[in-house]
């Protein structure tokens, strides 16, 4: 992205701060103006000062209090730009944010599904983060840095022309020694990161998995692998570290060189009569003051460079098309039936690879369809494309005869429900879980619901009942238990059609087997589809799809499938004969 | 953090070295204000421009020795922070190594791992900031303070009375900002969890119309985050503009009580110049502490938690003189079992009673029908313990009488004729288990002994206890009643590494790790040959995937094995179990993610592991209808301990799954109810 396009898009989300931004920078104006002031007022107050009995105590006084009003006002600006820069670009994180996971619920899973979540939350989260902290904070470290520096060499000037001078030739070897330590300890820090992040990775893998590790006796080489990787991380430490931790005492040195030149030429300067001892006081005090934005600058800059590519990072995810709107469809019947036909159905994950070339099937409403195959033949793909999770590359799905591209997305899913093998559940209650489909269900028709799913029972004995709350990943449940909220949740809506992939894989046999007149009743006068290892599920199913490859091989009931030698054949012998 | 400080020996001598050279270069740069002093009051006011040089040139000198002083504590003070950093951290990895299951589970990994990255970065910033400026700051402002008293002791009352008002300003930011900041951290992370969870059930919210709802919540969230940010923001902001304006205003009234000082005499204009110089200094060195304070908190408090995962004493470790599991056990039959149809067994017993398996050549051969023609051959319930195991010892008729029981498939009873010359090589004598802060017994009462060579099902509900019964044979976890032995010997008794590598487990969780495929078989038994490699893949039913990688066996393996599928994941790890030639092989329900065909073959397989006793754990009774044994948990207990057949005939809860997993299960003969083996199934 480049870097045009990324300003441009911030200062969209500037605009509406503009006016504050624009107070903001006039009050560091006024605060950086009044601080620069100062130490003129004070070394005029010093110059009262002669000797004994030669302290003009009018004048002084005039001097202090001005100075004490630049003070204070100067303290107030200062203060009132960081409110006003601060509400700026925390406005600004929470409304990155805000469009960020405005623009998630609407990104294809396809764009969401290809890419780790913990790169999309690092995107929102931290990179948002370094783009207030670097553009804005920065920005405004960067603008007081300069407007310092100019002020004070422009006072300096004003004062004595020759000190001025020789601070302003002197100084660039500041910047430089700064600059040159700064890139030396660039790549150095790089190293270091590299070095971290290979080592967190094995931390990650080696702690992350203690278990197995100790299952297999593998501590020790583990320990060698950490104990070089720790060495190298080290070698890279101390050299990023020492390094860097020479710029203060390189330029430090430096400035006291400056200031000492300073000395020189302004002590002879108040031999030779153009100086006052306040002024000279007043230029040491600049001097002194004058290289320190140098330092803040150069470490800004890397900070707007990291922010830039930050915000880059993020604009990225922002700039990602959204599928195009759905055209609108007046006549939705309430709910649909659940005939569903797939005609020369084409799709792919990726172009290059054809996964699904020719699908065609086609199912009335109130059948039960079995879907099998071995692992990885497609199960999922077919279930990402019946709830539109991912859209057809050719062919026509329709529902009830509408075409699938027809039909409103929150429509077709109101009417699917679905249970997945992965069990997600939100982090609220257990309540609100069961409820998300139906926000509005009573209590009475909850508990239902759970008992339908013999979920009831484990609720009720958890200290808080339906209103325990869950963690992340429904911490505390069991796998089992998780399983059958989700049954529950479905239970609880009881749309025309049914999705079940491995709805049973975590529950234990017997509950199973105690849900399946709950299921059988739910699945009475709906199509469903199943995805499932018990062959006695499969062999009362009206449609049997054999899946292989990403395409349906074969189709038909257990008994046309059986009297012929299909591949179907061949997984059930392999399966009744353990069963 | 007193133990942590251990860690610093042999860095002693840098660690001192380091701020005593912080503490010369901030002599240097006190003593330049009183140059300048000299030079106002003694070169200006006598016109002596010689007297300015010398002195501008002595500043420069200070300058350079100076800078040559903190170049040499950079230089330590960086060295002793990531020295003794990765001291601690490789020590810390150590550790971890030697914790046991109980103490992983009570830590929690995520936890282990912050302590191990972000923590020890912490700890190695305190220790670098505090070996710099924790000399410098303090030296600093109290030294220009003492300075400031050699100039004139009136004038330097208004430095005592700066330094308190700071010091209060700044902590009490300070102490009102950590909590506020606090509750921003956690505003923070309420955001964070609203992301993930919008990632994570991304299909169950789309497929419930959530998108919306969603939305709101999520504002919700930032809107609180950024109110509290906000808040804080406000507060911490008015540090930077307060310390400025009360040094400065302190500055005005140096300068008002200097002029007093001078009018009368006491002070002259250069020294209320190097007062002045001296107030900037505290300035700046101030703001440089506050910033340490914080520093060092946070480092000591990450030191702390360091601290505490040190202090966690490993509760399974190898016991003095440990005894070594004598590998491999003989398989005498690698010729015998060729010429019988039978997979046979031979198990040679030293002679030493101390020694369980030896190696010597006499043996008993205790021949095991082969499972897959469904002649089960082992019948054995009521056991004999240690003892008859002893006896057992010399009994070549013994065994003779158990190949003679072989075909008797009638009901179990407790008549342990059948038994009396067979030793177990597993035993559990009342074993209960309780895991730490749990208020309950997970297993209670366990009793059972399974034979060399048997291929035993466990089977029983979600959280019946079959993973939990399994891990204690490798000693993940220790019994918290009764005995467990095997081999012949309580399993506290051996040396942890040699029993696990004796005894071999496949997980639930199919976890490869990053390297190559070869890297990761080799975990079991670093010296395995290709061919041996290539054989348990074989077995594992792996074989034919990896050779379809162009790369082979060096295909990479990315890290947790993501570019690998879950049922090739799980069939990997149970190659990785296989090369390592363990006598007792546990695939803890590993089998779950692979379809049927594959699975079945991966069965034919371990029931071929010729002299490997197998504990097979599953959710499916279909799997386990061949199995030698199968016990079956319920509740933490063991209900039912036979054949297939016996458990349909006797066991209640056996018969449950049975029907449950569509196997056709017969009405129970009315005599049979309270028979052996429903007696023994029912015996705890």
């Amino acid at each position: 992205m480049k870097a045009k396009s990324v300003l441009s898009h911030l200062m969209h989300y500037l605009k509406r701060s503009l006016p504050l931004l624009a107070a903001a920078l006039l009050l560091a104006a006024g605060s950086v103006i009044l601080q620069i002031l100062v130490p003129k007022k004070v070394g005029a107050a010093i110059d009262t000062i002669v000797g004994p009995g030669e302290v003009a105590f009018d004048a002084l006084w005039g001097f202090l209090r001005t100075a004490g009003i630049f003070i204070l006002i100067s303290a107030c600006c200062t203060w009132l730009m960081s409110l006003l820069l601060n509400r700026v670009s925390f406005r600004v994180v929470r409304d990155i944010r805000n469009d960020a996971v405005n623009h998630i619920t609407r990104l294809p899973l396809s764009y969401l599904d290809a890419r780790a979540n913990g790169d999309i939350i690092s995107r929102v989260v931290t990179d948002v983060d370094q783009v207030s902290d670097g553009l804005l904070l920065g920005f405004a470290q960067f603008f007081t840095g300069i407007l310092t520096i100019v002020g004070t060499l422009v006072l300096m000037f004003l004062t004595n022309v020759k000190i001025a001078l020789v601070v302003m030739l002197l100084t660039p070897l500041s910047l430089f020694v700064a600059r040159f330590i700064a890139s030396r300890t660039f790549r150095m820090f790089r190293a270091q990161s590299e070095a971290r992040a290979k080592q967190t990775s094995l931390i990650d893998e080696y702690v992350g998995q203690a278990k197995i590790v100790q299952a297999y006796s593998y501590e020790s080489r583990a320990a060698e692998q950490f104990n070089s990787c720790d060495g190298k991380l080290c070698d890279c430490a101390l050299k990023a570290t020492f390094f860097s931790s020479l710029t203060n005492p390189c330029t430090r040195f430096v400035n006291s060189t400056v200031y000492a030149a300073c000395a020189l030429v302004g002590s002879f300067a108040v031999i030779g009569g153009s100086l006052s001892v306040g002024m000279l006081t007043t230029m040491l005090a600049y001097a002194g003051q004058y290289a320190k934005p140098f330092n803040e600058i150069s470490g800004v800059i890397t900070e707007l460079q990291n922010a830039l590519a930050c915000a880059a990072r993020i604009f990225e995810l922002l700039d990602e098309p959204l599928p195009a709107a759905q055209p609108e469809t007046p006549d939705l019947p309430e709910s649909l039936h659940g005939d569903i036909n797939f005609s020369h159905v084409a799709f792919s994950y990726v172009p290059e690879r054809p996964l699904i070339t020719d699908m065609n099937i086609s199912v009335n409403s109130g059948m039960r369809i079995a879907i099998v195959g071995p692992t990885g033949c497609g199960k999922t793909t077919l279930i990402n494309l019946l709830m539109r999770f991912y859209e057809i590359k050719g062919g026509e799905i329709t529902f009830d005869g509408m075409p699938l591209k027809d039909i409103p997305k929150s429509f077709l899913r109101r009417n699917i429900g679905m249970v997945l093998q992965d069990t997600w559940l939100s982090d609220g209650t257990i309540r609100d879980n069961i409820a998300m489909g139906n926000p509005n269900a009573t209590d009475e028709e909850i508990r239902e619901a759970a008992k339908a799913a013999h979920a009831h029972s484990f609720i009720r004995r958890l200290p808080n009942g339906y209103d325990t709350v869950l963690g992340e990943h429904g911490g505390g449940l069991s796998a089992g238990q998780r399983q059958l909220l989700c049954i529950a949740r479905v239970m609880l809506c009881l749309p025309p059609i049914l999705i079940l992939d491995e709805a049973t894989s975590s529950i234990d046999t017997r509950t199973e087997w105690k849900i399946q007149d709950a299921f059988a009743t739910m699945m009475k006068g709906r199509t469903s589809f199943i995805v499932a290892h018990r062959l006695s599920t499969i062999k009362n199913a009206d449609l049997i799809l054999v899946m292989k490859d990403g395409n349906v091989i074969e189709q038909g009931t257990h008994e046309t499938l059986m009297a012929r030698e299909s591949f179907y054949k061949t997984l059930y012998l392999a399966g009744s004969r353990e069963a | 953090m007193r133990k942590l400080l251990r860690f610093m020996n042999g860095y002693r001598l840098r660690a001192v070295a380091a701020p005593l050279f912080k503490l010369f270069e901030a002599i240097m740069e006190l003593l330049v204000p009183l140059i300048v002093a000299q030079i106002i009051d003694v070169g200006i006011a006598g016109g002596d421009r010689g007297y300015i040089v010398r002195r501008v040139v002595l500043m420069v000198v200070f300058g350079i020795a100076g800078l040559a002083f903190a170049v040499t504590a950079q230089y330590f003070s960086a060295k002793v922070a990531v020295g003794y950093t990765g001291r601690v951290r490789r020590a810390l990895f150590a550790h971890l190594g030697k914790l046991s299951y109980t103490e992983i589970d009570t830590i929690g990994t995520d936890t282990l791992i912050t302590r191990l990255t972000g923590d020890m970065n912490q700890i190695q910033n305190g220790v670098n900031l505090t070996l710099r400026l924790l000399m410098r700051s303090p030296f600093i402002v109290f030294g220009a303070t003492a300075m400031a008293f050699t100039v004139d002791s009136h004038a330097a009352l208004v430095f005592v009375g700066l330094i308190p008002v700071l010091a209060i300003v700044i902590f009490a930011i300070m102490l009102i900002t950590v909590p506020l900041y606090k509750r921003v951290q956690g505003r923070l992370d309420r955001v964070v969890s609203g992301l993930r969870r919008n990632l994570a059930g991304v299909r169950v919210l789309r497929a419930f119309n959530k998108e919306a709802d969603e939305r709101a919540d999520f504002a919700g969230r930032t809107a609180d985050l950024s109110r509290s940010q906000t808040r804080v923001g406000a507060i911490s902001s008015l540090l930077n503009p307060l310390t400025y304006c009360i040094v400065n205003l302190v500055i005005l009234l140096l300068v008002y009580v200097g002029a007093l000082r001078v009018d009368s005499g006491h002070l002259t204009q250069g020294e209320v110049v190097a007062l002045y110089n001296y107030m900037a200094q505290i300035l700046v060195e101030l703001v440089k502490l506050a910033n340490l304070i914080l520093n060092i908190t946070r480092a000591i408090a990450c030191g702390n938690r360091v601290q505490s995962i040190f202090e966690i004493t490993p509760s399974v470790t190898s016991p003095e003189g440990a005894l070594l599991v004598e590998r491999p056990l003989r398989i005498a039959a690698a010729d015998a079992g060729e010429a019988a149809p039978d997979r046979s067994l031979d198990i040679s017993f030293g002679d030493s009673p101390d020694i369980s398996f030896g190696s010597s050549d006499g043996g008993d051969v205790i021949p095991l029908s082969d499972p897959d023609d469904g002649e089960v051959s082992l019948n054995r319930f009521e056991t004999s313990d240690y003892q008859n195991f002893l006896a057992g010892l010399d009994g070549a008729s013994a065994a003779d009488a158990a190949a003679d029981s072989a075909p008797d498939r009638s009901l179990c009873s407790s008549d342990a004729s059948a038994d009396s010359g067979k030793a177990p090589i597993i035993s559990f004598r009342d074993v209960s288990l309780r895991y730490a802060g749990a208020s309950s017994d997970m297993l209670s009462g366990i009793n059972c002994d399974i034979y060399p060579g048997e291929y035993v099902g466990v089977i029983g509900g979600t959280g019946s206890g079959k993973t939990s019964l399994v891990q204690l044979l490798p000693r993940f976890y220790d019994i918290t009643g009764g005995s467990l032995s095997v081999f012949g010997h309580e399993v506290r008794e051996y040396d942890v590494d040699s029993l696990r590598s004796a005894v071999r487990i496949v997980p639930q969780k199919a976890v490869l790790f990053s390297g190559t495929v070869r890297s990761n078989l080799l975990w079991g038994k670093p010296d395995a040959t290709d061919e041996e490699l290539w054989d348990a893949l074989e077995r594992a039913c792996a074989a034919d995937f990896i050779r379809a990688l162009p790369e082979g066996l060096d295909a990479p393996v990315s890290k947790g094995g993501g570019n690998f599928s879950g049922g090739q994941r799980q069939r990997l790890t149970i190659a990785r179990a296989f090369v390592s030639d363990a006598d007792i092989l546990i695939l803890d329900d590993s089998g779950s993610a692979l379809d049927y065909a594959t699975e079945q073959k991966l069965r034919k397989a371990l029931h071929e592991s010729k002299g490997k006793t197998v504990f097979y754990v599953s959710q499916r009774a279909g799997a386990l209808t061949s199995c030698d044994r199968i016990l079956v948990m319920e509740d933490g207990d063991l209900v039912g301990n036979g054949t297939h057949e016996q458990l349909l005939a006797s066991c209640p809860v056996y018969r449950e799954i049975a029907a449950a997993s569509g196997i056709n299960v017969p009405p129970l003969p009315p005599s049979d109810t309270d028979d052996g083996l429903s007696a023994k199934g029912g015996a705890k």
